[in-house]
């Protein structure tokens, strides 16, 4: 059965390589967002490094909304998503499948834009970029467990990114305010990051447990 | 033996009666042809059939499976062809039929894949995004799940539209054989001649109540 997840999740990340859809418009985004910060604020490496976890992490998430509004967009051609559902494997498996092609394109922007940031913004952070990188995976985790059960509520309506942004974002709130905490926590030498971490796991186990199930319970209705 | 029974079936949508006391049984190589007007149900109930939907109210089982309880199990035995191809335009036929085949948990072998393409007619194209494929190719790629498959059961909704006379033909002589080797088919027909070449038995729909044999209604 995990096998058929990962031709899900295959199949996605193939179609936007191929298609240079999502990850091209993902990234343009982001480095739009860098730029325009740094042009703005031409913080000093102090108020950098105070900076950067807020904008680290409004990167992930609107970049991330981008990813979420097309995460279904392979599906819509042919009546695809009908052919999924009509899969002999359990609803919970065509989840994890849509998930993980979601999560490996997040984590692929996230992973060049990373750097990117601590360039521009002249942050001399690269000796703990493991550990950012590190609580940015748990929040990006939880985030598109959540992004996609929404994707998916949402797919069929007419303005459904717009949507999707309404139910996500009151919804993330709190893990974000986990994932900047978090960020600035390791960042820093004498930083507090473990309850932030901790409490980004919680969301992640809560989003997991609960996103596989809605969606089998949506799709069968 | 019976193989595939729908028994008091029933579904609406809002206030709109669908099918009213479906009741159908079936065994092994037997085709039935559902025949009615537009609207009078024949998508629905291959939907239905299908376990896309959870049943309203009524039963239905195929061989044995309760589809109320055994959903994942009787989609692994079916392959429902419907008006949508389900094709992925990003992926060539070798990738799309891959993909189906995992998600049945089959393991053809790569040689299999790419000869089923062949039998389909599809061999020079095996390799080309199938986005640029019309719709004839697209039915032929379709139908070539059938045969990755092998299903006991076959759901065909129009399965001869943007066929031509060569496409029907063979279509015709892969249903015949699906049929010898004990597989049973329920199709969705507006066409009684190109039907005509398999052994079926024609079922009329109207207002969602299959007639009782013998009788016709014209479509």
């Amino acid at each position: 059965m995990l096998k058929a997840a990962y031709r899900i999740a295959w199949k996605d990340m193939v179609g936007d390589l191929r298609r240079r859809s999502s990850l091209s418009s993902m990234l343009f985004f982001a480095i739009a967002v860098l730029v325009v910060f740094q042009a703005a604020f031409e913080p000093d490496r102090q108020a950098a490094v105070k900076l950067l976890p807020g904008l680290v992490w409004a990167t992930v998430l609107f970049t991330s909304l981008m990813g979420l509004g097309r995460v279904f967009q392979a599906e819509e051609e042919n009546g695809a998503f009908e052919g999924l559902l009509l899969a002999s494997v359990p609803r919970g498996i065509i989840f994890l499948g849509k998930w993980l092609g979601n999560l490996f394109l997040t984590l692929l922007v996230q992973a060049m834009i990373l750097p990117l940031t601590m360039i521009l913004f002249n942050v001399d952070a690269w000796h703990v970029i493991h550990h950012i990188f590190g609580v940015l995976v748990l929040g990006i985790l939880g985030l598109t467990g959540l992004g996609v059960l929404l994707a998916a509520m949402t797919q069929a309506a007419r303005s459904r990114e717009t949507l999707l942004a309404l139910l996500l974002l009151p919804l993330v709130a709190p893990l974000l305010i986990a994932g900047v905490q978090a960020t600035a926590g390791v960042m820093v030498a004498d930083g507090q990051p473990w309850p932030w971490i901790k409490l980004l796991l919680i969301f992640d186990m809560v989003y997991l447990a609960l996103a596989p199930w809605g969606f089998s319970w949506l799709v069968e209705e | 033996m019976v193989k595939l029974a729908v028994t008091g079936l029933h579904h609406r949508f809002g206030r709109h009666k669908v099918l009213q006391g479906i009741e159908l049984t079936m065994h092994a190589g037997d085709c039935v042809v559902l025949f009615g007007d537009n609207g009078s149900g024949k998508s629905t109930l291959l939907t239905l059939l299908s376990t896309r939907f959870s049943l309203q109210k009524g039963q239905y089982t195929l061989d044995g499976l309760d589809s109320k309880n055994h959903g994942d199990e009787i989609r692994d035995k079916l392959v429902f062809v419907s008006h949508n191809s389900h094709l992925y335009g990003h992926l060539t036929p070798v990738e799309n039929l891959l993909f189906f085949a995992d998600l049945r948990q089959l393991t053809p072998s790569d040689d299999a894949i790419r000869k089923t393409i062949e039998t389909v007619g599809l061999g020079r194209f095996a390799d080309r995004p199938s986005r640029w494929f019309s719709a004839g190719m697209k039915k032929r790629l379709t139908l070539a799940r059938v045969l990755i498959a092998k299903p006991s059961l076959l759901l065909l909704d129009e399965p001869y539209s943007a066929l031509d006379a060569q496409g029907v033909n063979w279509l015709n002589s892969i249903l015949t054989d699906f049929l010898k080797g004990g597989g049973m088919i329920i199709m969705a027909s507006h066409d009684p001649q190109r039907v005509a070449a398999l052994d079926h038995k024609p079922q009329f729909l109207k207002k969602g109540r299959l007639l009782p044999e013998g009788e016709v209604v014209t479509c």
